[in-house]
């Protein structure tokens, strides 16, 4: 093989570069510019987003029956959700190891103690990817008496398409998924919820 | 010379042909319970994670979903059956292999398309350069040869 030696061989004359340098100033300005739009652009876009709880989300399960959901709770007992027919049920999961889930807690207190007096919605929560004591030290600690149920082998999370914590749904008194939130919920965004569904059920003059 | 070159593609067919029926006769084999939960985890995506599999993935959702698919294999459910199952949950996209009809077709064929095209394109190469070779130099080929050579060979006193 005979290739010609290629001229690139040629260690470049060192003069070149500075001669064809750019003017520094001028890129300097560019490079600010492009940054701060982008930056105002950031700011404007977290500004005007709807806020991290109360967030409704698509889910193949909306309008469709309410995945199995049974089990043994915290305080021992048992749950079904097909029992709760005939009330509103807002399915929880949590752990305690999530913050958003923490900070959800008193906003979940608040919507439970309003409903148990009322009688029209129930609250429980699932325990996900968590140990049992943790959750009972944090009950203890920061209050709440509605049914947890354990998911140690997360089969009732899988059922529900629940990838991650805190998300809740909500299920129609007849046992069907209504809404899905993630991030965290707040009481009034769960009772606005409600009032939207109810509404709306009786615009189309459905139970 | 032709008997190595006949010979030589013998002994690729035969290989093709071994690889060929090694591949289809494995695929029947009775497999076990624990063989099919990993081969349908290795299909699907873990939910909580980029770009990992429910198999390789330690993540909460996977576990749980590892769970479920040993629990309807045990219950004698079909492959296709789980796969719809997790479908209906989670939405299409909780499946790594895409879907073999519409535009997730694409996505088998292409790539079949690909290796026709090179396939066709290395035999058109190779059947140019068959017939380059058949190319015999001219007198006047020969006649440039000899006049780019000579004062080289004169000058080595090869000059007859």
């Amino acid at each position: 093989m005979t290739a010609p030696v290629a001229p690139e061989s040629v260690p470049p004359d060192p003069g070149d570069d500075v001669a064809e340098a750019p003017p520094r100033r001028r890129t300097g300005l560019i490079v600010s510019a492009v940054v701060a739009v982008l930056a105002i652009g950031f700011v404007a876009v977290l500004a005007t987003r709807e806020p991290a709880t109360d967030r409704r989300r698509d889910s193949p399960l909306i309008g469709r029956v309410v995945p199995p959901l049974a089990g043994e709770t915290l305080a021992g007992g048992n749950f079904d959700i097909d029992d709760q027919r005939g009330r509103w049920v807002v399915v929880n999961f949590f752990a305690t190891w999530c913050v958003p889930c923490r900070i959800e807690h008193p906003e979940l207190d608040a919507f439970n103690q309003a409903h148990a007096r009322a009688g029209d919605a129930v609250l429980v929560s699932v325990l996900f990817d968590d140990d049992p004591a943790s959750a009972r030290e944090f009950f203890d600690g920061n209050g709440g008496d509605w049914p947890v149920v354990l998911d140690g082998d997360g089969l009732i999370a899988s059922a529900f398409g629940t990838p991650k914590v805190p998300e809740s749904y909500l299920v129609t008194p007849n046992g069907r998924v209504a809404a899905k939130f993630t991030g965290g919920v707040t009481r009034d965004g769960v009772d606005r919820a409600i009032d939207q569904i109810e509404q709306a059920a009786a615009e189309r003059g459905a139970p | 010379m032709t008997r190595t070159r006949l010979l030589g593609w013998l002994a690729m067919a035969a290989v093709l042909v071994a690889a060929l029926a090694i591949g289809v006769a494995d695929d029947g084999g009775p497999r076990t319970p624990e063989e099919r939960a990993r081969s349908l985890a290795e299909t699907v995506a873990c939910p909580a994670c980029d770009g990992q599999s429910v198999a390789e993935s330690d993540a909460a959702a996977s576990r749980g979903i590892r769970t479920l698919i040993a629990e309807r294999i045990d219950q004698g459910a079909s492959d296709d059956a789980i796969r719809d199952e997790l479908v209906a949950t989670w939405g299409e996209s909780i499946l790594l292999t895409p879907d073999s009809s519409g535009v997730g077709g694409l996505v088998w064929v292409l790539p079949v398309v690909a290796l026709v095209l090179a396939l066709a394109g290395v035999g058109y190469v190779f059947w140019r350069w068959r017939g380059m070779a058949a190319v015999h130099a001219s007198d006047a080929d020969r006649e440039l040869v000899d006049q780019a050579l000579a004062p080289s060979t004169r000058a080595r006193g090869e000059d007859p």
